[in-house]
């Protein structure tokens, strides 16, 4: 032991300075990654607390003159009839993302843990079935969904979206969840049936947390999908009271002046709550990733 | 604890039969080891009396209750994984405590019996910690624990000492054993290691393509293995398998070989060979068995030395007769080396002869 500690360091110093030029490469990537990610965020943060007027300057005010929470006063007030609109886009995204996140959940966990554990006929090409919708681009479905909708009476409400979003999202969850599952050892499961449990209490008591990783990893991708996306909620809502939030956004460019900084506000706390999310669960998403790379 | 009896346990998976006709019984309080190579079976019919798997067709019974169709749970087993199967969220303390917890019992009742469980094998302080911070011989006294703290009827134990690196494997086994003249417990103990199952078990089931070869304690099956299989199974070096020829030379049985030289057999071996019904019979030998000469000895067999393996105690000669690698053990300070000429003298009391069509042993009458 004592031999390896000696040599490691001396071992390490030597690679240091042969690979110094890709490090400082590497590190000068990141940072160009790092500005390229973050500018645009600080951008939209800064233009968000400046007036109609300063938004519109050039050259810009690099810093704003006279910072003001005007726009977000504006956005949160329920009195104003833009504020009014904008919570209702917010609670509408929240509404479809959350209920579309809770499905995904809800058909994807039994969905992964069936074809992780069991045999059964028509398994492998149920699998891939599942996974064909995901080879198309989304766009291509946009007509056909929409004609099918229109069949079913869902145009112009959030069930249409929800619907929608799960298609995408589906797939992805059973994919991501059955690899979770397939890194369980049956073993445990196993034991606990013999150490008393039912199937059903093996799967709840010992699987389930053990997979909580991999089940918000899940929620949080269906989620994020289901809050960002666009297209879709653009072609199925046409009526102002049901629209999602990335839609919603549109009405700040008006015909005539286009309300920046109101714009901007409003883009920033539409990436709050993904943001916020991202952070305190990415412990979680980063495991659900990189699950099974290495023996625990 | 209770008696475990398999009757005609078949187990398919499509055309495939895993568990052939598997029929033996294991009395109140015996060790037994199901040993075989992998593939063999013995894991699907410790998983066929755990109740992890169907059985196609056969009847298990447990005590006096027939336990075909009934849940793991409900079978009254223990049993320890080859990974341990620990649970990873909860500490050793909840771990030794989710059998009874799922029984119901009363929490003190738990507490107790955690704390008991946890004395006898020496665990006390590490009941605060979760498998992961533990070393693999802590994993695998947990797994115990986990095992004996509900006093089940049977024990059930899928190779528990294969993840532990050799010198803790040793320590292990006599542990394990330790445990069962303690406990007077029943135990089924799948093992691929011959040598576990001869040093552990009462009685050892050799299994191989999933059938029984042979049923019997470790000393009989060591010292009569009903066919080929079994022979070069058991027993470490392999028994040493000669084919050769019988034939009858001036009245008396000869096994020849295509290599020009011939064995005199003893009166009981000749009978045994002219009961064969093939004339093909094969010359079964331990190294222990085996007297290796450093120069002509009437009835020897000359050979070459292929390779030489001094192990300390022993040392290990091997050499080629009439294509069959033939382990020798001889004693350290005989000096062997490759490619010497070297004679070889069989013990015919104890030398095994192989019908060479069905490969069963032969018998005298």
């Amino acid at each position: 032991m004592s031999t390896i500690a000696e040599t490691a360091p001396r071992n390490q110093a030597r690679r240091r300075v042969r690979i110094d030029g890709w490090r400082w490469g590497g590190r000068a990537f990141l940072v160009f990654m790092l500005l390229y990610t973050a500018l645009p965020m600080i951008w939209m943060l800064l233009t968000s607390i400046k007036s109609g007027f300063a938004a519109m300057q050039f050259p810009p005010q690099w810093w704003p003159d006279q910072p003001t929470l005007a726009s977000y006063q504006k956005l949160l007030d329920p009195q104003n009839s833009v504020g009014q609109d904008f919570l209702r886009f917010f609670w509408n995204s929240l509404f479809v993302s959350t209920a579309t996140t809770i499905l995904s959940v809800v058909v994807a966990v039994p969905a992964a843990y069936a074809f992780s554990r069991f045999t059964f006929p028509g398994r492998n090409f149920l699998f891939f079935a599942v996974l064909l919708r995901n080879m198309f681009p989304a766009v291509i479905f946009l007509v056909p969904l929409f004609i099918l909708m229109r069949a079913i009476g869902l145009v112009n409400t959030h069930g249409s979206l929800i619907l929608t979003y799960l298609t995408f999202g589906l797939p992805l969850a059973i994919w991501l969840l059955k690899g979770f599952y397939d890194n369980i050892p049956v073993q445990l499961e196993q034991a606990a049936r013999i150490d008393g449990a039912t199937r059903f209490q093996a799967f709840i008591l010992i699987v389930m947390p053990l997979s909580a990783p991999g089940i918000i990893a899940t929620a949080i991708y269906s989620f994020i999908g289901a809050w960002n996306e666009y297209i879709y909620a653009y072609t199925f809502l046409s009526k102002n009271e049901q629209l999602t939030l990335p839609v919603g956004i549109q009405r700040f460019f008006s015909e005539n002046t286009t309300d920046f900084p109101g714009l901007m506000a409003a883009s920033f706390m539409m990436s709050v709550p993904v943001v916020v999310l991202f952070l305190v669960l990415q412990r979680y998403f980063v495991r659900a990733l990189t699950e099974g790379a290495v023996k625990h | 604890m209770a008696h475990v009896v398999l009757k005609d346990l078949v187990k398919t998976y499509g055309n495939f039969k895993a568990v052939n006709e598997v029929s033996l019984t294991v009395n109140d309080g015996e060790f037994v080891a199901l040993v075989g190579p992998s593939g063999c079976g013995k894991t699907t019919t410790l998983n066929l009396v755990a109740g992890l798997t169907s059985i196609t067709s056969g009847d298990i019974v447990i005590g006096d209750r027939v336990v075909n169709d009934l849940d793991p749970k409900d079978r009254d087993i223990a049993m320890v994984f080859q990974n341990y199967a620990l649970y990873p969220q909860k500490s050793v303390y909840m771990n030794l405590a989710f059998p009874l917890q799922m029984r119901k019992l009363p929490r003190h009742e738990i507490d107790r019996k955690v704390k008991e469980a946890a004395r006898v094998l020496d665990m006390t302080q590490l009941l605060e910690r979760r498998p992961r911070e533990l070393s693999g011989g802590q994993q695998q006294r947990v797994a115990l624990g986990r095992a004996l703290v509900r006093d089940p009827a049977v024990f059930l134990m899928d190779e528990p000492l294969s993840n532990l690196d050799a010198k803790l494997r040793v320590q292990m086994r006599s542990e394990i054993k330790r445990f069962h003249q303690d406990l007077k417990a029943t135990i089924i103990y799948v093992t691929h290691d011959q040598l576990e199952a001869v040093t552990m078990a009462d009685r050892m089931a050799v299994m191989n393509g999933g059938y029984l070869q042979q049923y019997d304690s470790p000393a009989r099956v060591f010292a009569n293995p009903v066919n080929m299989f079994v022979a070069s199974f058991v027993g470490s070096p392999a028994m040493s398998l000669i084919p050769l020829e019988a034939s009858t030379a001036n009245g008396d049985t000869v096994l020849t070989s295509a290599e020009g030289w011939s064995l005199g057999l003893s009166q009981r071996n000749a009978r045994k060979v002219k009961g064969a019904t093939t004339r093909k019979v094969v010359l079964g030998a331990r190294h222990s068995t085996i007297r290796l000469h450093k120069s002509a000895v009437p009835g020897a067999i000359p050979a070459k030395a292929y390779t030489v393996e001094p192990t300390g105690d022993v040392t290990f000669v091997q050499a080629f007769l009439s294509g069959a690698i033939v382990n020798i053990s001889v004693s350290p300070n005989i000096a062997v080396i490759p490619d010497e000429q070297i004679w070889l003298e069989f013990d015919q009391e104890r030398m095994h002869l192989f019908d060479g069509e069905t490969e069963m042993a032969l018998e005298a009458d």
